[in-house]
């Protein structure tokens, strides 16, 4: 059985403004005191040039570059707080990805932590900005970094809905030469991408174009492919029926 | 003549390892074990690479700063109690001295890179433990031998380190410091002081060790040939070790003893 409620209005009126007053003070202290932690975040200073780490490394490069990976990853727990990735200057973290990447040759650290680290910001701008440091990193070493950029290319399609860029990084995978060794699915990522954006007919000639070149060997990934080229097929017949209807 | 070095050498040795050595080496490479965990602990990727490098470096500068010390010290007390005068009323030439320290040096110096090649073996592997006990004796035995001739010439212990010291880091730094002078001469227009400051410094790079004298810690990252790179080390460890202990010699017999 439930007990009965007296309106609020009929409560002692000093009880009520007293609640209103604790509940305005309450969300005014929040307030500031989220200020005063976001200002207590020390922000990430510019890197030195490449040549005078290597330098201060004292010929240990490769560990002075991985701990300054460490380091970088470390920046945003400060004083014992964890700080959001968009309070980082992402210019600025590219310029230490980049040193980073100049000072330890054939690190896949930086990759790494771009490609899941800082791709977690929701902030559109510097979701773009560090998928364009993985496409442009990604020349220097394609073996090493094909996954990173195959994560990118899932990143640019899913969360920012970027179908083009997606293609775009999605093709630079297809186009490396069979002497990078990657899994088939790396490479198909691109006509399934183009079947999204209804480029049916592209990803058909690249399907068969793939088939008929006899570059590919699995049973398995064969029998993908043929299944995937009977669906387009499919697709477009029924997309032309329906156009001409 | 050789058993009177012998004899010379085994009593420096056993002064030297009268000095709780391996109470210290021990508590050294605790500190890097624990350190290096910390940095794989950190690491997303690569932790097993960048801990046993880690430990490397930790254990390098540490162990010349110990071996530095250790030789340091004992020839300071040589100088405090005395000892070259009554070394020179014995039948014996200053040249053993000179070569019972450097035996000293090198036994010290393996010494301390023993348990450094078992560590990074269990880090890394065998090839790896060996390459980096060898590499890492070689740098501290040169640092020892520069040791050596500043505790000989400045016979006081706090300056002798501190030159050996400065030594070795201009000799690692000796990149850094030529960029910056580069830099220097050019956001100076070219002026003459700076100039003449890039002139000696790159004429001091041509009597302080090489950066191939030194062990390289790269290559628990990258797949490199450690023979190869042994090879340089070795080539430029041998001519610089005998160019200071020909130093070594001319200043200590330039030196008057009263006996």
């Amino acid at each position: 059985m439930r007990r009965g409620e007296r309106p609020i209005l009929q409560l002692p009126r000093i009880l009520v403004l007293g609640f209103v007053f604790l509940l305005a003070a309450q969300v005014t202290l929040h307030h500031y005191s989220q200020l005063r932690f976001e200002n207590r975040y020390q922000a990430l200073g510019k890197p030195f040039s490449a040549p005078i780490y290597s330098g201060m490394a004292m010929g240990s490069e490769q560990l002075l570059g991985h701990l300054l990976a460490i380091r970088l990853q470390l920046h945003d727990s400060q004083v014992g707080q964890h700080f959001s990735y968009n309070l980082i200057d992402y210019p600025i973290l590219l310029d230490w990805l980049d040193r980073i990447t100049m000072v330890s040759h054939g690190t896949e650290y930086p990759m790494l932590l771009a490609s899941r680290v800082y791709t977690t910001t929701r902030d559109q701008q510097r979701l773009r900005l560090i998928l364009g440091f993985i496409q442009r990193r990604f020349e220097d070493d394609p073996q090493l970094h094909w996954r990173r950029l195959a994560e990118a290319s899932v990143i640019a399609k899913h969360r920012l809905g970027d179908l083009e860029l997606a293609l775009e990084m999605a093709a630079k995978i297809a186009d490396q030469p069979a002497s990078v060794k990657m899994p088939n699915w790396a490479r198909d990522f691109k006509f399934l991408l183009l079947a999204e954006m209804n480029e049916l007919e592209s990803a058909i000639a690249i399907i068969q174009a793939l088939l008929q070149s006899n570059a590919v060997h699995d049973p398995d990934e064969k029998r993908f492919l043929e299944v995937k080229l009977l669906e387009f097929q499919q697709k477009l017949f029924e997309s032309q029926q329906s156009a001409d209807g | 003549m050789n058993s009177q070095t012998i004899s010379l050498f085994r009593f420096l040795m056993l002064g030297i390892l009268s000095k709780r050595l391996l109470v210290l080496v021990a508590v050294m490479v605790l500190g890097a074990v624990l350190s290096g965990s910390f940095i794989d602990e950190l690491a997303i990727i690569n932790g097993a690479a960048i801990q046993t490098a880690f430990v490397a470096d930790f254990l390098r500068y540490g162990l010349a700063l110990l071996a530095l010390l250790m030789i340091a010290t004992s020839v300071a007390e040589d100088y405090e109690s005395r000892q070259f005068e009554r070394l020179l009323t014995m039948p014996l030439a200053r040249w053993q001295y000179i070569a019972a320290q450097t035996l000293v040096i090198a036994c010290l110096c393996l010494l301390l890179v023993l348990p450094v090649m078992v560590l990074i073996s269990i880090y890394s592997n065998v090839a790896m433990g060996v390459y980096w006990a060898v590499a890492l004796w070689l740098e501290l035995f040169l640092l020892g031998l520069l040791g050596l001739l500043a505790i000989l010439s400045l016979e006081k212990i706090p300056q002798a380190v501190i030159f050996t010291l400065a030594i070795y880091l201009l000799a690692k730094l000796s990149g850094l410091i030529t960029l910056m002078l580069a830099e220097s001469v050019k956001l100076s227009e070219g002026s003459v002081t700076s100039r003449v400051i890039e002139f000696i410094f790159s004429a001091i790079l041509y009597v302080i060790p090489g950066t191939n004298s030194f062990a390289e810690s790269d290559v628990f990252f990258d797949h490199v040939d450690l023979v190869a790179l042994l090879g340089e080390q070795l080539l430029e460890v041998v001519v610089y070790a005998l160019f200071i202990l020909a130093v070594c010699l001319i200043d200590f017999y330039r030196k008057e003893f009263n006996i």
